[in-house]
């Protein structure tokens, strides 16, 4: 393993580690789309949290193509795929006490979505 | 993973406690920690979803009562063991070496 | 978390660190000047003033405003300050109508070559845990209240997108230089847990 020498700080820091790829991948909802986060319980890690599964939203931007943390925490390759931000209303997670305006934006890579 | 983690919606956990003019670092291991897990990432011994995977292997009761350096020092004990370029047994003799020397 | 705003560590930890980084440097694992310079480079060099200089500059010029909300990589990326940890940069704007607030529930998540590392707040478990759900609450605790009309988006950054906020520019700032804006924007109203100060209160 390389050494990170001083040299390599200030572009490590103005570079930073992209998550990005510039490879494509399906487009399967469109912005305005109403979706479903999938009800998936892994055991391994993952960045679709507990409050979000199984609740409807609307898609609001395709955010191009990112490394899948579900894979790459695991040493299993960047599995490119297409992320999207979802607006999930308040009283969609958090039931009818919740204000009505509220809401929370998130975003869920394409396996995250139910079809 | 199900872990102490993903605690969006979680109630109890108590005040916000706003700290006026924050230091970026309260003490200087969180330098040190700080700089060693960006250091070992650079140097890719691991990436930042393991990094974070990591951290989510702590037991929740640990969790919950650590703060965040110490979760990135636990992450870097367990993710330099794995990638077997320094164990736990090395680190125990050392902090044992340390202590008997005075070290604190 | 004890009655202290950070875990006061106990000597074990310190201890720890220490034999860890002892460790590295003899195996060659981590450079010395490289570890003293990351350091030095988010101590000194990076923090809130760099988010503050965008949002002075978005205030002042409606064409940076438009492509700094249209594509805050890019628009960012003008100043130099995008980086790690900020290399995807989405900032998300406030109204009379819509107020935006900035999370990572699942870690700590934070454009910090834009606004510096996180406080220990934003890192903690009250705030992460219960901005989703109680956005309104939590703007209490901070000492900020918003007509209860307005529509409270909160952004929980589980992905490598960062988000900043832009706040409303105060009223009765006509005729401030971009300098003088970016006095008034504090690191909470680029968060959303504040807004930005008044001239009055920057003079105070």
């Amino acid at each position: 393993m390389p050494t990170v020498p001083v040299e390599m700080i200030d572009p490590l820091v103005a570079h930073g580690a992209p998550a990005r790829m510039n490879v494509d991948a399906p487009t399967r909802f469109k912005v305005g789309a109403v979706i479903h986060a999938r009800n998936i319980n892994p055991l391994h890690h993952t960045r679709l949290p507990r409050y979000i599964r199984g609740r409807q939203g609307t898609v609001v931007r395709d955010c191009g193509v990112f490394i899948l943390p579900d894979t790459h925490a695991h040493g299993l390759g960047p599995c490119p795929e297409r992320l999207y931000c979802v607006r999930f209303e308040s009283r969609e997670l958090w039931g009818d006490d919740a204000d009505t305006r509220n809401a929370v934006y998130i975003t869920l890579w394409d396996r995250y979505i139910d079809d | 993973m199900n872990g102490v983690q993903d605690m969006g919606g979680m109630h109890n956990m108590g005040p916000i406690v706003h700290e006026a003019n924050e230091p970026v670092f309260h003490e200087e291991w969180e330098r040190r920690a700080f700089a060693m897990l960006l250091l070992c990432l650079g140097g890719g011994h691991y990436n930042l979803d393991m990094a974070r995977r990591a951290i989510e292997l702590m037991p929740p009761a640990e969790y919950l009562d650590t703060s965040y350096y110490e979760h990135w020092m636990h992450g870097l004990e367990v993710l330099m063991a794995e990638d077997g370029s320094l164990t736990r047994e090395e680190i125990d003799a050392r902090v044992a070496q340390l202590a008997a020397a005075g070290v604190h | 978390m004890g009655a202290h705003h950070h875990h006061a560590p106990p000597s074990d930890v310190r201890i720890r660190v220490r034999a860890i980084e002892s460790l590295l440097l003899e195996k060659g694992l981590v450079d010395s000047a490289a570890m003293d310079k990351i350091v030095e480079t988010f101590e000194k060099d990076i923090g809130p003033r760099r988010g503050a200089e965008v949002v002075a500059h978005a205030w002042t010029d409606p064409e940076y405003r438009k492509r700094l909300l249209e594509n805050g990589t890019a628009a960012i990326g003008e100043f130099g300050y995008t980086g790690l940890q900020a290399e995807e940069m989405i900032v998300v704007e406030d109204t009379p109508k819509v107020h935006n607030m900035v999370v990572c529930t699942l870690c700590s998540c934070y454009p910090w070559t834009v606004l510096g590392l996180p406080p220990v707040w934003y890192k903690s478990a009250p705030y992460r845990s219960r901005v989703v759900i109680d956005p309104r609450g939590v703007l209490k605790e901070f000492g900020v209240t918003l007509p209860e009309s307005t529509e409270i988006r909160v952004w929980d950054s589980n992905s490598e997108l960062r988000y900043m906020v832009l706040p409303m520019r105060p009223e009765g700032t006509e005729g401030l230089s971009e300098e003088a804006l970016a006095e008034l924007i504090t690191r909470d109203s680029m968060i959303g847990t504040g807004l930005p100060k008044t001239p009055a209160e920057v003079a105070a």
